[in-house]
């Protein structure tokens, strides 16, 4: 079973959105003042990524690559945390 | 009947994907890193959990049936809403220690009385 051309279109649609935004957030970590707008801009890329692949699960129209989303959230959320904890406190450990 | 699943699907991912292209604006255009962390962590989280919904509902249609996408995909959710506000208020709390420059039209600082400026005597974490 196929998604109908109509929801196909929302999707290319919607990943173009993703695309989009991807290319703000690289725009923000190369002109980022300092360390912190650089780790903002990597949290919101993180969750760009997430997006796509979810979109990419439906245009394939399967559900291989599906675990890789719920991975990706905890995978970011500890890349913050470090990012966040070495800013703070000059060490990660 | 896959037609209302997917018209359901179809406006959750457009709602998504708009928030998502908001919050990327709101990342180049605001002035300082509290007010880029504020569309950051707010916009964002709501985008992509609109995302994964549009998702969950397109995976349940009776051609696919997929509950494990439900499953996950709820997971997925739980884990975005608990983990977001917790690294970008990491986040917050490390740029403010380090002194990053508050943009000078902000009007409250209320963080200035209670928190150090020495990473060491701020506390928290240990």
């Amino acid at each position: 079973m196929t998604p109908s051309p109509f929801f196909q279109f929302v999707c290319y649609l919607c990943l173009a959105a993703m695309f989009a935004t991807a290319a703000m957030c690289l725009f923000r970590v190369v002109i980022g003042p300092q360390a912190a707008d650089r780790a903002i801009a990597l949290d919101l890329l993180s969750m760009v990524f997430i997006g796509i692949i979810c979109l990419l699960c439906i245009i394939w129209g399967n559900s291989w690559y599906f675990d890789a989303v719920w991975i990706l959230t905890l995978v970011g959320f500890i890349g913050s945390a470090a990012i966040a904890r070495y800013l703070e406190r000059g060490r990660v450990f | 009947m896959q037609f209302v699943f997917e018209i359901f699907a179809a406006a959750a991912l457009l709602l998504g994907a708009f928030l998502m292209i908001v919050s990327g604006i709101g990342l180049i255009r605001f002035p300082d890193v509290f007010c880029r962390m504020h569309a950051a962590g707010k916009a964002g989280t709501l985008g992509i959990v609109m995302i994964l919904l549009g998702t969950i509902v397109f995976f349940l249609t009776p051609g696919f049936a997929d509950f494990s996408v439900f499953f996950r995909g709820m997971l997925a959710i739980f884990f975005q809403f608990l983990t977001s506000p917790a690294a970008t208020h990491l986040l917050a709390r490390a740029a403010y220690v380090t002194q990053y420059p508050v943009y000078d039209r902000t009007a409250v600082d209320e963080l200035k009385a209670f928190l150090p400026s020495q990473p060491d005597e701020a506390g928290g974490m240990e």
